[in-house]
């Protein structure tokens, strides 16, 4: 029997951290209302050179339309120095993946559970919103089109077999975590590599200097940004500039299902064709022993390697594609003219066939093929991520504080969102708007950009008030976390107030 | 004896020539899909492909024989930058020479070094990020009869075996939680 003599003992409002004397009994951290986490061993840290996390999917999801056209698009328009925002935008997004990663690795638990600790109902929220957001299948036009573009086939047909492909997909796979991760790191690294040689080919060394430059031009803001026609475009393109809405979220149930920090004691998601071989899943998280100096130690560990995972895969590689991409519409709009006037227009398709079309001026139908072979790469690494994040989160919550949900295996719940996710998506692509009915747009998109300004709070709560002390975060994170809640709400709302309308 | 040993060198190699193969296999494979000659597909595909393969293969055997830190950014990112701006200029060079018949080197030879040489830390980010998926797997394969391949993979394998255990960790039956009571 383990002694206690040591353990931290938070109270169940997640108060002051303090000792408890020996008891006969497991040793454990009570944090909120929820079930206590027992105590057990951190396992030790991979080396920081493993190079692939999970950040593999906050890639996927993340490198998306912001990356390739919203933000080439603000540059065209504003110039290279509005990027300074898009610095600001995906730092921003760098320090909370490691604050998402913090109460993740600690517990084991995804921030989810973390938010039904302090307060369930903030959970429920997060639960509807999702629904809302991303039940919508808009997300695959973009990449259907340029698939569309290349071989010729409708991009409704295109869409309609990538759905039940990766419904199957997802089915079929023993561990569906693993698949996953080796499907999209592959694809990511050919991504990667792919645009890089194809903006080593475009670009020019002013486009590239510009656009870096760009980056450091600290309270550029130019008149016409500030008109109700451009400032919710600008505050979107921030918003989204990286993993947007929930995608952070869905990070934490990616750490835990690959085992990073306390992760390693939660049995693995499987494939539905294997959910007879699914291990019970606990139904709380655990904790390590934070007076331990060799359990801190191991603790450490697994904050470089977050940290590494941090800064140079999710930070390097969205500023390598954005960086690619505006270099290469600014290269479009140098041999195209064309090209500035349909990007800064806003009609998206016309603008990237435009930069295709430029680009196959410029060296060759290869280089327009290429363009669009990567919106469709980028497309469908958007698509996997999200429909394997969506299931997974809702089966989450569904299989935890859903009242009767653990009669089923969580596999058989992930498959039930996802091919309810299927079913819903080609109903719309076939009948209905595949972005969502008009008149609901603009409150999907307040309730998205809302959604990250409330989950910036909810993590000040959670790692701050249902965290052992000695692993919650700093006062400088803490700062940058708050100002990251009133900078998305801040700007949600003054949008709505100034302007009349939600961001862009 | 010597022919062995090539073939064991080349073995070892083979994941760096592959992702190194993969940008120029991009890039022609497309130029086919949009209706270009096979030939002129085949043009880029050999001219940038080869000099990034070799230099790929390369890296593969520093790594394999532990010249640069296993799975390290920084080893790649140095490499990168003296090799990625030597490749693309053999690409501009190549090219032209078949193409047109004549070398020819591109406007500003120096621009375009120092342009390719920033753009080489994204492709190295690309490369070490594929080579370090499929390179394991590969010298596991050919260890049985590529000593140096054992060497490197059990390497490789001193981490498997942390993630194992950490599998182990998780099957292993768990005890229900007994509340201790809490102490205020």
């Amino acid at each position: 029997m383990a002694d206690s003599s040591h353990v931290p003992i938070a109270d169940s409002s997640g108060g002051e951290a303090i000792a408890s004397p020996p008891v006969e009994s497991e040793r454990v951290w009570r944090a909120g209302k929820l079930e206590p986490m027992p105590i057990r061993k951190l396992p030790e840290a991979p080396p920081s050179i493993h190079l692939l996390g999970p950040t593999v999917f906050l890639v996927a999801l993340g490198v998306g339309m912001g990356e390739s056209y919203m933000w080439p698009r603000l540059v065209l328009v504003f110039g290279p120095e509005i990027r300074w925002l898009f610095l600001i935008g995906v730092t921003l997004q760098a320090v909370v993946m490691l604050e998402m990663a913090r109460y993740a690795m600690a517990t084991g638990e995804s921030i989810f559970a973390g938010a039904a600790r302090v307060f369930k109902p903030l959970m429920w929220f997060f639960f509807g919103v999702a629904i809302l957001v991303y039940i919508w299948p808009g997300h695959l036009s973009a990449g259907a089109a340029a698939f569309e573009e290349i071989t010729g086939i409708p991009w409704v047909v295109t869409a309609c077999v990538a759905l039940i492909l990766v419904g199957i997909l997802f089915s079929l796979a023993r561990v569906i975590y693993n698949l996953l991760e080796n499907l999209l790191a592959i694809l990511i690294g050919i991504l990667v590599v792919g645009t890089a040689v194809i903006a080593s080919m475009v670009g020019s060394w002013g486009d590239l200097t510009s656009t870096l430059s760009g980056m450091f031009a600290f309270g550029y803001f130019p008149a016409e940004a500030m008109s109700a026609q451009w400032f919710p475009i600008v505050v979107g393109s921030i918003a989204f500039a990286g993993p947007s809405g929930m995608q952070q979220m869905w990070y934490t149930l990616h750490l835990r299902d690959s085992g990073a920090g306390m992760g390693a004691h939660i049995p693995n998601v499987q494939g539905l064709r294997n959910a007879g071989a699914e291990e019970k899943m606990p139904s709380r998280g655990f904790m390590f022993d934070t007076e331990d100096p060799a359990e801190m130690a191991k603790w450490k560990g697994w904050r470089r390697w977050v940290t590494f995972d941090a800064l140079l895969l999710f930070w390097g590689i969205t500023m390598l594609v954005t960086v690619s991409f505006t270099v290469l519409a600014q290269s479009a709009a140098r041999e195209n003219p064309d090209v500035k006037g349909l990007i800064e227009g806003g009609d998206r398709d016309a603008a990237l066939l435009a930069m295709s079309d430029a680009f196959a001026s410029a060296g060759g139908p290869i280089l327009g093929g290429l363009f669009f072979g990567f919106i469709a790469l980028i497309g469908m690494n958007a698509t996997l991520g999200l429909f394997d994040s969506f299931s997974r989160g809702q089966a989450d919550m569904t299989y935890f504080f859903m009242p009767g949900a653990k009669k089923f295996k969580m596999a058989h719940l992930y498959a039930g969102f996802l091919w309810g996710l299927i079913t819903f998506g080609i109903l719309i692509l076939l009948f209905g708007p595949a972005d969502g009915p008009s008149g609901v747009l603009d409150i999907l998109a307040f309730l998205s950009t809302f959604a990250m300004g409330a989950y910036c709070i909810v993590l000040l709560l959670v790692n701050n008030r249902m965290l052992p002390k000695p692993i919650r975060p700093k006062i400088w994170t803490n700062l940058i976390i708050g100002f990251g809640a009133v900078f998305y709400l801040g700007m949600l709302f003054f949008s709505l107030v100034k302007f009349g309308v939600v961001v862009g | 004896m010597q022919d062995n040993r090539l073939y064991r060198l080349f073995e070892l190699a083979v994941p760096g020539i592959l992702v190194g193969l993969i940008a120029g296999v991009i890039a022609g494979s497309l130029a086919l899909l949009v209706g270009q000659p096979p030939s002129w597909a085949l043009v880029t595909a050999m001219t940038l492909g080869v000099p990034l393969a070799v230099a790929g293969g390369g890296f593969g055997l520093l790594a394999a024989f532990g010249k640069v830190r296993m799975g390290g950014f920084a080893p790649a990112a140095l490499y990168w930058l003296v090799a990625f701006p030597v490749a693309r200029l053999l690409h501009e060079v190549l090219t032209k020479l078949v193409l047109t018949g004549e070398p020819g080197l591109p406007p500003d030879p120096l621009g375009f070094l120092a342009f390719q040489g920033i753009i080489s830390a994204g492709f190295a980010i690309g490369f070490l990020w594929l080579h370090e998926r499929v390179a394991p797997r590969w010298w596991h394969k050919v260890a049985p009869h590529n000593e140096q391949a054992g060497i490197v993979f059990a390497r490789y394998a001193v981490h498997a075996q942390r993630m194992q255990k950490a599998k182990q960790a998780r099957s292993k039956p768990r005890r229900a939680a007994k509340v201790s009571s809490f102490v205020k």
